[in-house]
Parts: C-alpha cells; structure tokens; sequence
C-alpha cells in the first residue's frame, strides 16, 4: 500500500515536473519568436498574410515541443522530435514556394530568392531528423540492454 | 553513442540560432536601404537623340553590403514591343554607404516615329517596364518590378492643312496658301522644317515649298506653306506630299489629298 502511494507519488512528481519543462521551453521558444518578430515586423506590413503563416508555425511547434517533453523518457520523445524536423522541412518548402518567394503589393512584384538559406535549412532540419532517429535507437539499445542484465 | 549525438544536437542548435540571426537581420536591414529617385531630365545628344536620364541615390544603412545591384528600364509600345531599354549596374555598395547614380537610357525618336507614325501624330501611352535587382548578404537575391503607363504626346498631334487659298501671282501662275496647324504634345520642343510638293491628278508636281516651325513644348502651330503653282497644271483634285524635317526626326511623304 506505501509503495504504491509512493510510486504514485513519484509518477505525479515526473509528470510535475515534465509539465514543467515543457511549459519553460515553450515560453522561452515563444519569447525567442517574439524577439524575432519585432525585427520582421516592419516586412510583415509589405507581405500580406506573414504573421498569421509564421504563428501557425510556432503554434505547431509549440505543440510537438510539448508533447515531446511530455513523452520524455519514451521512445516516443524521439518520435515527436523526428516529427518536428520533418514538419520543419515541410513548412519551410510550401511556405516558401520552394525557395522563391514571391509577393505582389499593389503594382509591384517583390521576389527574394531564399533557395540557399532554404537548403541550408533543410540540411539542419535533416541532421535534427537524424539525430532524433540516432537517439531512438540508442534508446531502444540501451533498454534492450537493461532488460538483459 | 550519447556523446557523438550530444555533438550533432549542439553543432544544429548552434546553426540554427547562425541561420535564424543571420536571415533575420538580412531581412530588417532592407529597411534600412534607402532608394532616392531624382528628377528625371531629358536632353538631346549630339547625334540627335533623346536622353533620358534619372539621378537614383541608394544609401545602404543595413547590416550588410548590397551587391550586383541593377536598375533596368524598358519602354514598350501598346503591342509590347521594346521601343528603348537602359540599365544601370553597381557591382558593390558598401554598408554605410551612399552611392548617386544616373540611370540613363538613350531613345531613338527618328526610328520610333518612322516605325510608329501614331506616336507623331496621336497622344497615346508608353508601357515602362521597371526593374530592380539586388543580392543582400551575399546570400539573398531580390527582385522588384512593376509595369507603369506613361503618356506620350504627339509632337504633330491634330496635324492638318486648313482651307487652301488661291489667288492669281500672275499671268501664267496662281499663288497657293495652305494654312498648317497642329499641337505639340511632346515633351521636347519641335523645330525644323515642313516641307510641302503639291501634284496634280496627273502626279505632275507642280511646286514646292517649306516653312519653318518652331513649336514650343504643350503650344499650338499656326502657319502656311505658300505655293506658286502653273495655271496651266492645275486640277480639281491632287495630293499633298508633306515632309518633317527637325534635328530629333525626319518624317515624310505624309499624303494628304485635295480637291
């Protein structure tokens, strides 16, 4: 009866304090944006549109940052970071148009060539991806190990 | 395994916060890029052509330099079809610093008007397509462009000969006043020549003459050719040849017929 209280205690407290973790990185990924934007405010008044496109994003974001703290110490953490680097490859390619950016204000037709910062990002989003896979299976290594102790 | 993924998750972190700071003040410093454009001039050259001239002044304030900035300009007719193009070329442009330019575009107007007589005559519109192409730090390529109209003002516009007069010069000739007028739209001053070959039914010519005009930019002409034609040549009905002679363009024969 003490042990289960005190195992139920112990999980309350993990789940506490993986709560806790979760909502810090999200608030200061959230303050990192909010920093950001001042700086793309001003653009953002020329591209219609932008800040609504780059809130989903850190929405998202947000959101997979949670659950993949909320799952810390699963397999599934890995799952959720792998999910993040691929959702980070997606989003940057249709968001935009390939590396062509292209906006039209009134008469005149803007177009910011972001092919080489796109592929540059990519390439981290696909390290990021591998590094979740790498985690995952050392993960599943080191557990299989355990259990063979 | 735990330290060599530890690398990889702190060399990506470290690339990421590069690759964030680094497109974001490049984005933010193009507001900090500063376009002048001046008054346009327009002059004429020694070998008669129109100068087209517009002062840009680009002070770059941002955070990085700006490179292979260029300013291109082409003028296109109703159909689309390039009349003058000019472009203007500035390899680097240092951070902090401010840098004048002319942007010049030189435009035939003796090959225009040959090639499209309703410019020397019509009021109608010029399309300008304008470009502006830049790479910011190094790695950001952009491009603005736009399409504007521009009006363009017949330099001949409502050219017409008014009713001719005949009156006798003597025994065997009659004296011909043909009364010119017509509006300069243009944005050029006209002066020159009008020369005027009156001919018969028959296509004889039966005389010649000219005078000299001097239009003033956005003013009406008002004056006559006076002709002395044989009694014996003359018929009901003819044609005029009239001829355009001015430093910017030579036109002709413009047929009108009479009678």
């Amino acid at each position: 009866m003490a042990d289960t209280n005190s195992n139920s205690k112990k999980t309350l407290k993990q789940i506490t304090f993986k709560a806790l973790k979760a909502t810090v990185k999200a608030v200061l990924f959230y303050t990192i944006y909010l920093v950001l934007w001042m700086f793309l405010a001003p653009i953002s008044e020329v591209i219609p549109g932008l800040q609504q496109t780059v809130e989903a994003f850190v929405m998202v974001y947000v959101v997979l940052i949670i659950l993949g703290e909320l799952t810390s110490g699963t397999v599934f953490q890995y799952f959720f970071n792998a999910a993040k680097a691929l959702f980070v490859i997606c989003y940057l390619i249709f968001s935009l148009s390939g590396g062509i950016f292209g906006v039209t204000f009134q008469n005149l037709n803007l177009i910011v060539d972001l092919r080489v910062l796109l592929t540059i990002a990519i390439l981290l989003s696909l390290l990021g991806f591998a590094k979740s896979l790498l985690q995952a299976v050392n993960y599943m290594n080191e557990r299989a190990e355990g259990t063979r102790i | 395994m735990r330290i060599p993924i530890r690398m990889i998750g702190l060399a990506t972190t470290f690339f990421w916060i590069f690759l964030i700071v680094f497109s974001a003040s490049a984005l933010y410093s193009i507001k900090d890029l500063k376009l002048d454009f001046g008054e346009p001039q327009m002059v004429a050259t020694s070998d008669n052509k129109l100068l087209f001239s517009l002062p840009i002044t680009i002070a770059n304030n941002g955070y990085y330099s700006i490179e292979f900035f260029n300013v291109t300009t082409g003028i296109l007719d109703e159909e689309g079809l390039m009349i003058a193009r000019g472009s203007t070329f500035i390899p680097t442009i240092e951070k902090d610093e401010n840098v004048t330019v002319a942007h010049n575009m030189t435009i035939d107007v003796n090959d225009l008007l040959q090639s499209h007589q309703k410019y020397l005559f019509n009021d109608t519109e010029l399309r300008i397509h304008e470009t502006l192409g830049m790479r910011i730090a190094e790695f950001i390529p952009i491009q603005a462009s736009t399409n504007i109209s521009l009006p363009w003002g017949a330099p001949l516009y409502g050219f017409t000969l008014g009713e001719i007069e005949y009156t006798p010069y003597n025994r065997t000739h009659l004296s011909v006043v043909v009364p010119v007028t017509f509006e300069n739209h243009a944005f050029f001053d006209l002066t020159g020549n009008i020369q005027m070959l009156m001919y018969n039914s028959s296509d004889l010519l039966l005389d010649e003459g000219q005078t000299v005009i001097e239009a003033l930019q956005d003013s009406a002409y008002d004056g006559y050719v006076e002709l002395y034609v044989p009694r014996a040549g003359m018929t009901e009905s003819g044609r005029f040849e009239v001829y355009f002679l001015t430093p910017l363009f030579n036109y002709g024969p413009l047929v009108i017929p009479y009678g």
